[in-house]
């Protein structure tokens, strides 16, 4: 049967890096468990501010709505799942865990005045070519029922659970459409709004100490900006996935496509030089 | 008792009466300490001059600026004041980009065609030299937390937020703001797109200094243009460009992209300096000022494209939104004598033709039958535009206006006919966004 943590309020992810780091370290001592904890970590009732809102609009080139970016819920969400990745009984290690692809359904809007219950859950371990995944859904409902999921799937690079994963699609650069230029404090300035301060996305160095050679932009920072680019097309409801590929080193510079499609609209990322993609993604219209 | 009701006004003409501008100056160049309110006060009053309206109380004068300082927030009254036109002359700031010089020739327009106006002055004025500097976000941010605070801790808290890079000031730039791409950047994408050769775009460069060159040495500005700083003609213009020199021009833009890059220094628009005027009026208001009407706006019509997520190029508005114009006219392409496009690259031009001569274009993205429509060159910028002369952005709408009607006014004359003689101007923006009107000959 699932065991339900409820935690008081969402946990500052500062303090679950620091856990999920010690943890790592003993992992690499001894071998971790090799399936999920069967259990959900709930936070009821969270609120956004609206101040917080209003920086996380204007970084990411959000229009000023009440209505939260889906990008900023993950924000306000996330950390809920991130507590239950630095559990003991967690098979994988959370540093190094690379988020690979994230993808979040928008039932209806949320709203600056909602009272958000959060939901957390880990599923469908397994292999991959270059290691082994696992999938975090995030669940946001407003009076019971669920406004807004997020699947966001990470990856534990070396770690053995046998399956081999799909091979990577091709990429051929598309005409642009426009350009991201990433400072080199971008990494600090989404840091600050989404209190991920994985140290790869701070500064040079720290980055360095975990084998980037820069910083690294966050996934979740050029996925949001990729949505923002959508703009109101988007709609109240819709599903918004994106596949991370490459990472953005800070600083630097994104050519970027975002357009149109028969189902709604597609998005990319990529470095203009090499051809190489960033990101790859899709913000889909439910009807 | 009743009340008595107010009449439906009726519509009547609106007249392009004259104009005047100061010669426009390349970026850094004559006019590098001469500021908006400067240039527009000189274009004002040499309008003045000509037209004899010291001390005069024009019902009212709209202008702009596309790069404002924010203490011009009454950028044109303020010029206004300074000028020889009486004080009691209203004024107001219109701002659209590239199109506000023709926005405040239609809007003026419309008052008089309405009767709320006699008459009106319309111009617009930019300075890429004496351009706004801003401060950073960060900067300006803490600075008006600072002055918010009362405590000496907030105070602390306020400057402690400054860091070193904050201070760096801010340039404006011609990049997009959701896009970041330059204006010629974007422009690049769309020469791509419709394979517009460095040949065809030299021609269209060459065309433009040959014909402005031309009209100056035919004395055809002497009553549109009064020095300014010791300069009497259009700094940029080269009466000696050839073909083979412009050739010899190295890529600007579009140098990133599969296809091979076209777009030089010599075919897009240098950033400039100048400032333009044009005078508007009733008929009845002419006649009691003796001036001789030369053209009056007929219609208008604004329009903007998705360039955003890639639905169409950036300056590609004006390609839709003229058809929408002639039909609500009646009017084809053939129906109209001049037809002025605004250069902001000489491929802008040439896109947009090749759109009005595509077949599928015109069936899918105008909704007609086929083609829109081919533009005889013999019609097309006919004294010249922005390539030879410059553009200075809110000030090129005055210049076609004040250009195009004189010359519609003596191809009426000249014609001794009652035939109506038509030019249709074009102006692209950014932002995605156009404006288009027509003119006919008094």
């Amino acid at each position: 049967m699932t065991t339900t943590v409820v935690l008081p309020k969402v946990p500052a992810l500062g303090g679950l890096f620091a856990r999920g780091a010690g943890l790592s370290l003993a992992r690499r001592v001894r071998s971790g468990p090799t399936v999920l904890p069967d259990v959900e970590y709930v936070v009821r009732g969270v609120r956004a501010s609206s101040d917080h809102l209003t920086e996380y609009q204007h970084l990411l080139g959000e229009s000023a709505s009440d209505a939260l970016p889906a990008g900023f819920v993950h924000v306000l969400a996330f950390p809920v799942a991130t507590a239950l990745m630095v559990r003991s009984d967690f098979p994988l290690p959370l540093v190094g865990l690379v988020h690979v692809a994230n993808r979040v359904t928008q039932h209806r809007p949320v709203l600056l005045t909602d009272a958000l219950d959060v939901r957390a859950t880990a599923t469908d371990l397994r292999g991959h070519r270059s290691g082994t995944q696992v999938d975090l859904v995030t669940e946001v409902s407003v009076d019971g029922s669920v406004a807004w999921r997020g699947v966001s799937t990470y990856l534990a690079r070396g770690v053995r659970l046998g399956g081999s994963g799909d091979e990577p699609a091709t990429f051929v650069p598309p005409t642009p459409t426009g350009r991201w230029k990433l400072d080199g404090d971008i990494g600090r300035r989404y840091a600050a709004v989404s209190g991920d301060r994985n140290p790869i996305h701070l500064s040079a160095l720290s980055a360095k100490a975990l084998g980037f050679p820069r910083a690294i932009a966050h996934g979740m920072y050029t996925a949001s900006r990729a949505l923002a680019d959508v703009g109101a097309g988007r709609g109240d409801a819709f599903e918004w996935s994106v596949e991370f590929v490459k990472p953005v080193l800070l600083p630097g510079t994104v050519t970027v496509r975002v357009a149109g499609s028969s189902e709604g609209f597609t998005f990319a990322g990529w470095d203009a030089r090499s051809g190489k993609p960033h990101l790859t993604g899709s913000v889909t219209p439910l009807r | 008792m009743a009340r008595p009701t107010t009449p439906t006004p009726e519509v009547r003409r609106a007249y392009v009466l004259g104009g005047n501008r100061i010669p426009f100056a390349r970026a850094g160049g004559p006019y590098v300490r001469a500021s908006n309110q400067d240039m527009l006060t000189a274009a004002i009053d040499g309008l003045v001059a000509r037209y004899g309206l010291q001390g005069e109380r024009i019902g009212e004068v709209a202008a702009g600026a596309v790069l404002k300082h924010s203490k011009d927030f009454n950028l044109t009254r303020e010029a206004v004041l300074g000028s020889a036109l009486s004080a009691e002359t209203p004024a107001y700031d219109v701002q659209q980009a590239c199109a506000t010089g023709l926005e405040t020739v239609v809007s003026l327009s419309n008052k008089i065609r309405l009767g709320q106006l006699e008459s009106a002055i319309a111009g617009g004025v930019d300075s890429t030299s004496d351009a706004p500097i801003a401060v950073s976000n960060r900067l300006r941010r803490a600075l008006l937390d600072l002055s918010r605070a009362k405590t000496v801790g907030q105070k602390l808290a306020a400057v402690a937020k400054i860091r070193p890079k904050d201070l760096a000031p801010v340039a404006p730039n011609t990049g997009e703001p959701r896009t970041h791409l330059s204006m010629g950047e974007h422009q690049a994408l769309t020469t791509a797109q419709w394979e517009i050769t460095q040949a065809a775009q030299d021609e269209v460069a060459l065309a433009s200094h040959q014909r402005l060159a031309a009209a100056y040495d035919s004395g055809f500005f002497d009553d549109l243009v009064t020095p300014f700083r010791g300069l009497t003609r259009d700094a940029n213009l080269r009466a000696d460009s050839s073909l083979e020199k412009l050739a010899k021009l190295k890529p600007a833009f579009g140098l990133g992209l599969d296809t091979p890059a076209t777009m030089t220094a010599g075919n897009s628009t240098p950033l400039s300096d100048g400032a333009s005027t044009v005078l508007l009026g009733s008929a009845e208001w002419a006649a009691a000022h003796d001036l001789v009407p030369l053209a009056s706006l007929v219609d208008a019509e604004a329009g903007a494209v998705d360039f955003v997520h890639g639905d169409d190029g950036l300056l590609m508005a004006p390609a839709f939104a003229v058809p929408r114009l002639l039909a609500r006219n009646g009017l084809t392409l053939d129906d109209l004598d001049y037809i002025e496009i605004h250069e902001a690259f000489a491929a802008t031009v040439l896109t947009t033709l090749a759109a009005w001569e595509s077949e599928e274009f015109g069936r899918t993205r105008l909704g007609l039958d086929g083609a829109f429509g081919t533009v005889d060159r013999a019609k097309l910028n006919v004294h010249g535009s922005s390539l030879a002369a410059g553009h200075p952005f809110a000030a090129t709408g005055g210049r076609i206006v004040a250009t195009i009607s004189k010359e519609l006014h003596r191809r009426k004359a000249a014609s001794g006919s009652d035939a109506p003689v038509r030019a249709l101007v074009s102006v692209c923006a950014a932002g995605g966004l156009g404006l288009t009107a027509i003119l006919e000959a008094a």
